[in-house]
């Protein structure tokens, strides 16, 4: 018995850390949603590049990867700012066919970005091979009686309360902040807010910056416990989309609540069922969540707080 | 004026069409799909390095049958659809006598179809999965063993070494995977080992503690798992982590066996064994200098990967030098009784 309570706490724990790292991921592409009603679809890329930053950080300068955080997140703020103002702002301008085209140009700045990657560090398989890789703190070290052994990853955790830091940042940023306020009024009515003074076509620009940089940061929090090579963008794309569906488009506290949803999700499904069905695993919930709750958890949040 | 425009145009066209047969006539254009970007552009990348080796070489000793050997690849990315693609543009558009090269099994499964539909003799290089050369094509060979000598290489180890009870199998959801896999599970239950836990993962996984704590609680003898390089190092680490304790940690080949598995993986990678089919140590006729080669060039000894590839090129140009002519049967018929040494092995 004691043993199946192990496995299950185990998995738990496992899915927790994870899902806090998915959060931060679909925190960056929630935010871009928000604002400017389009699915980034080069989010992984973006990753990836900030990944590589952390990696060259730490090779040439020896600088830790969790301290990297605070030098890919500017870099990447202003990579962000940089592609929505010399790229999809103009072509937010041209009027065409398809209304989307910005999602379509966000796929082909995303297989630039990752060709890039190719050409410049090659298709080798990269890590930084830190000393506490294989660091754990385990329950039978401070508790003597436990009925079972349950271990807690060093580079997991630090990843995992990181997100957790930068998440409750960004609360800040927007609740508090004039900027954060203007933000939000953009992505909830761009003409009432453009009415009301807000310089929107700068708060894209902010919005989309920070977007980068939070996913930049979950970057540098990945790679201690990953890996990197340049086509790793995609896989993190699909999983950042699926928590931004099943989050409620746009909407932050989903986007956390999902991620979190997510990673348990994961980690059970691979204890219960098998590892080789997480992936059907996380599109059985992005169909289920488009079936059964197109708005994601925000609208349930909503529907609470009318009903009091 | 228009109409001359067009004329001209194909006229161009048919003058560069015309050259191009004649440079033929002293250059031998092969084509070889690789995947040269995605996910196994690693290997793709050290196969490539390794057939240009060769190609030099044999340029230097007069190429194949007096004919410069040019190498062209193709990008299949490592998809199975592309690669098929691929094997149909060599076929139909550039009429290729021969087909060989691409990287995993699914990539070599697919191209073996097309090549067996087209009656075109097709070389597996690398691809490991069993059942690629047991579907009675008749134009498909292979040099590499099959997956169902890694398992039985370890198993002759445990067998005399470790001698455990119980194992767990863990593989990824690919051919090559899946195949070595139930290979293993099978010699294992030949041997009267309890195969615990049979499960596989998805390949770029970034998290196996749900599944490793479940193969804690079943407490086995001895691990055995089928990955690629990077995979293999978190799996290890992973393992380290949750404090398993199994008497072995064995590899079936490719990710265990590459070099950068230990920088990767670190102080994880002791206590681990791997089937592996080539090092740079092997006794074989003109591996070292191959190795050599490649470490000046690259800086970085290649795995097995690489010398296959090597040798295929070897492998081709004895064929084609004892084909009667260079069109798909006769080549058919000199691949079948090749049999030579290589810097792979016999």
């Amino acid at each position: 018995m004691s043993v199946q309570i192990e496995v299950f706490l185990q998995t738990l724990i496992a899915g927790l850390l994870l899902g806090g790292l998915y959060a931060l991921i679909g925190l960056g592409m929630t935010i871009i949603m928000g604002v400017m009603k389009i699915i980034n679809l080069a989010h992984g890329e973006l990753m990836m590049v900030a990944m590589y930053i952390a990696y060259w950080v730490f090779v040439l300068f020896h600088i830790d990867p969790y301290l990297s955080v605070f030098i890919s997140m500017p870099l990447l703020f202003f990579l962000g700012v940089g592609l929505q103002k010399f790229l999809i702002n103009p072509v937010l301008k041209v009027e065409s066919i398809l209304p989307e085209n910005q999602v379509i140009l966000t796929v082909g700045i995303g297989m630039v970005l990752s060709n890039l990657a190719t050409i410049f560090f090659t298709s080798d398989y990269r890590s930084t091979p830190v000393d506490y890789a294989t660091k754990a703190w385990y329950l039978t070290d401070y508790w003597k009686a436990a009925p079972f052994e349950l271990s807690l990853s060093f580079s997991w955790t630090v990843s995992f309360l990181f997100a957790v830091i930068i998440t409750v940042l960004l609360w800040f940023f927007l609740t508090k902040t004039d900027m954060g306020k203007s933000i939000r009024a953009t992505a909830q009515d761009l003409d009432a807010a453009l009415l009301m003074g807000v310089n929107v076509k700068k708060m894209r620009v902010i919005t989309f910056g920070i977007g980068a940089s939070l996913v930049g940061a979950a970057g540098s929090l990945f790679i201690p416990i990953y890996y990197l090579y340049p086509a790793l963008g995609g896989q993190f794309t699909l999983i950042a989309f699926v928590i931004t569906i099943l989050g409620g488009l746009g909407s932050t506290v989903g986007a956390i609540i999902g991620g979190l949803i997510l990673g348990v999700f994961e980690a059970m499904t691979a204890t219960y069922l098998g590892m080789g069905w997480a992936p059907v695993g996380r599109f059985l919930i992005f169909v289920a969540a488009l079936i059964f709750l197109p708005g994601g958890v925000a609208s349930l949040l909503r529907r609470k707080r009318f009903g009091k | 004026m228009r109409r001359f425009s067009i004329i001209v145009v194909v006229a161009f066209l048919l003058s560069l069409f015309c050259s191009g047969t004649l440079l033929a006539q002293d250059t031998l254009k092969l084509s070889i799909p690789l995947p040269l970007t995605g996910t196994q552009a690693k290997f793709g990348e050290m196969e490539k390095r390794s057939y240009e080796i060769a190609a030099e070489e044999i340029n230097a000793k007069g190429g194949i049958k007096g004919k410069k050997v040019v190498l062209d690849f193709e990008d299949s990315q490592g998809k199975p659809e592309i690669s098929r693609s691929i094997a149909e543009k060599l076929i139909d558009v550039k009429k290729q006598p021969v087909i060989f090269g691409d990287y995993s099994s699914s990539c070599s499964k697919a191209i073996a179809a097309v090549a067996d539909e087209r009656k075109v003799p097709y070389l597996v290089v690398t691809g490991a999965a069993d059942d690629i050369t047991q579907q009675n094509y008749k134009y498909v060979f292979r040099m590499n063993p099959p997956n169902a000598l890694y398992a039985i290489g370890l198993i002759s180890f445990l067998k005399e070494v470790v001698k455990p009870k119980t194992i767990v199998i863990l593989y990824e959801s690919s051919d090559f995977g899946t195949s070595g896999a139930k290979d293993m599970a099978m010699h294992a239950e030949k041997m009267g080992m309890k195969v615990l836990v049979y499960e596989k993962y998805e390949k770029g996984a970034v998290d196996f503690k749900p599944i490793l704590s479940k193969v804690k609680a079943a407490k086995p003898d001895v691990i055995y798992m089928v990955s690629y390089v990077m995979d293999a190092a978190l799996l290890m680490r992973q393992i380290k982590e949750l404090r398993i304790d199994s008497k072995l940690f064995a590899g079936g080949a490719a990710g265990f066996a590459l070099p950068e598995f230990v920088v990767n993986a670190k102080d994880a990678s002791e206590y681990v064994v791997t089937a592996t089919l080539w090092s740079p140590q092997v006794k074989y006729k003109g591996a070292k200098e191959y190795a050599d080669k490649y470490k000046k060039l690259f800086k970085d000894y290649p795995s097995y990967h690489g010398a296959e590839a090597y040798s295929a090129l070897y492998i081709i140009k004895d064929v084609l030098e004892r084909a009667k002519s260079l069109n798909p049967e006769d080549i058919r018929v000199a691949m079948k009784a090749t049999k030579m040494e290589t810097a792979f092995g016999p």
